[in-house]
């Protein structure tokens, strides 16, 4: 359960992104968020990963909340959050089946449990047979996958993808969409921060739309602008 | 779920270091000419303390009585001095056995002397009360005046030598201290520019470690490693080239002086080699522990 009340977020430079945003998110939920660039998206997704606390209001993440969160505990709560990026960001030196297996080894996963789970978090993104590959030597959509594995290595609840399809071409963007609410089905919350109109358009999920630091419309349904 | 991996953080700190080969020389060079300078200034004051002990304690003063002077001469010279003023003692030290002990101290160069040819004379070995400056330099003009009588051959007054000694001890003492905190700050400096340098290396991976959910001390560990490992390799190198420069060209080219005892270095040795890699470990950590700040902080 992700839940939203009265957030406010001003940055020290008197740039007040968020002006009061309320919203309630179930577990299991598929959500998007949409809405021009500056209109406070990135900092709704600066809140969820923890990067920032909010000036005002609550944030609530499962147990964690976030207005009022200790620093050392910050880690704990991102293990229990995937979190996927527009440029991926994989280790470049590490292969692909090594990047999914870092994730795991630095919360401290026994070597046994990670070697049996890599290969099948592999299946599921289908880079069983890319496994030695380096992220150089795959696609975007590759490498975006890659990343998807590693968002769900350590088993989150909640899944934060932040423009996921914004550095890969249109036919990849629709297989990681499709992947996206794959894990969706496997009973995680997806959130999906976006401006691709036409993906949102397509899929007809719940849409949160974002405006001027304050939210405009939640409905389900794409006809998003 | 939990498990300890020391080789994890050992090997990332050695891969790190060799990541900033050009730095990690510096940091290691810096630490360790610091760590030769405590060293050979330790050396030098422990030496100066050992040959300060050869001129005995401080509150005595050492008469020679004439070659000539008959065993009455000697015995009115002793009762005289005992009743002057702010004196403790007087011990007799006849030729004899002054001649004993300097060839048991010193066997090579008076071991064939014969008492017939004995070279020395009877001393007087004075202790007095108070240390007191003005006292003392009153019973050494009282002194004086029997030498200017012609009782006396010479006066060693050892209070004003060790008091020289002691005057030059803390004078090296000082410049040392000095050289000391200047040196570890340099060091220090090096050391945080070396860590600083990795963490930006590794931004970005340490970037995708915290979004991961990797724990502050996970990420920084191999950091503080590093910085200890320099520490240790810095404090093992100089430790060995003191340990050779002084077993060879100083022990070497002083012992032909035979005036200057020169301390043993296995006297000291247990002592330097804590203390080296104890300054090692502390000044790399801290130094990690600098640059680590900032990040610890966020």
């Amino acid at each position: 359960m992700i839940d939203f009340k009265n957030v406010v977020m001003e940055y020290p430079n008197g740039t007040v992104a968020l002006k009061g945003i309320s919203l309630h998110i179930e577990d299991g939920e598929f959500v998007f968020i949409v809405g021009h660039s500056g209109a406070g998206k990135t900092t709704l997704t600066k809140l969820l990963l923890c990067e920032e606390k909010p000036t005002s209001g609550h944030l609530i993440v499962g147990n964690y909340d976030l207005s009022r969160i200790p620093n050392y505990k910050i880690p704990h709560y991102r293990r229990e959050l995937g979190v996927v990026f527009q440029d991926f960001r994989l280790l470049p030196n590490k292969t692909v089946y090594e990047n999914v297996a870092f994730a795991m080894q630095i919360v401290g996963t026994p070597a046994r449990k990670i070697r049996r789970r890599v290969p099948a978090i592999l299946n599921t993104v289908n880079l069983s047979d890319k496994h030695n590959s380096f992220p150089e030597e795959i696609s975007g959509g590759e490498q975006q996958r890659v990343a998807l594995a590693r968002a769900l290595a350590n088993n989150p609840k909640v899944i934060v993808a932040d423009e996921p399809t914004g550095n890969i071409d249109p036919e990849m963007s629709l297989e990681i969409m499709n992947l996206l609410l794959k894990i969706n089905k496997l009973g995680k919350t997806v959130i999906v921060v976006t401006h691709e109109k036409e993906l949102v358009d397509y899929y007809q999920q719940r849409v949160i739309m974002i405006k001027d630091g304050v939210i405009a419309e939640d409905r389900v349904g794409g006809m998003y602008e | 779920m939990k498990s300890f991996r020391p080789f994890y953080f050992l090997i990332e700190a050695l891969k790190s270091l060799k990541r900033n080969g050009v730095m990690t020389l510096a940091s290691v060079a810096v630490l360790m000419s610091c760590l030769i300078v405590i060293g050979g200034f330790s050396l030098l004051v422990y030496n100066i303390d050992v040959n300060l002990e050869q001129f005995g304690e401080m509150n005595k003063i050492a008469v020679f009585c004439q070659f000539d002077a008959s065993e009455d001469e000697i015995s009115g010279l002793k009762k005289t001095i005992e009743q002057l003023d702010n004196v403790k003692e007087v011990v007799r030290h006849t030729k004899e056995e002054r001649l004993k002990t300097f060839q048991e101290e010193h066997v090579d160069a008076y071991g064939d002397i014969t008492s017939e040819e004995n070279p020395l004379s009877d001393s007087l070995e004075i202790t007095y009360k108070s240390t007191d400056t003005q006292k003392i330099s009153n019973l050494t003009y009282e002194l004086e005046k029997l030498k200017g009588e012609g009782q006396i051959r010479k006066i060693s007054n050892r209070y004003t030598l060790s008091k020289k000694i002691d005057n030059f001890k803390n004078t090296v003492m000082m410049i040392f201290i000095w050289f000391l905190a200047i040196l570890l700050v340099v060091s220090v400096f090096i050391i945080v520019n070396t860590i600083k340098l990795a963490l930006v290396s590794r931004k970005r991976e340490i970037g995708i470690m915290r979004y991961i959910g990797a724990t502050k001390w996970f990420i920084t560990l191999p950091f503080i490693i590093e910085g200890m490992l320099i520490g240790l390799v810095a404090g093992t190198l100089a430790f060995f080239i003191i340990k050779i420069v002084y077993n060879t060209v100083v022990v070497r080219s002083f012992n032909v002086a035979t005036f200057i005892s020169i301390a043993k270095f296995s006297s000291i040795e247990p002592v330097m080699v804590i203390g080296f890699l104890l300054i090692g470990v502390v000044t790399g950590v801290v130094g990690s522990f600098i640059s680590l700040v900032k990040y610890l902080n966020t």
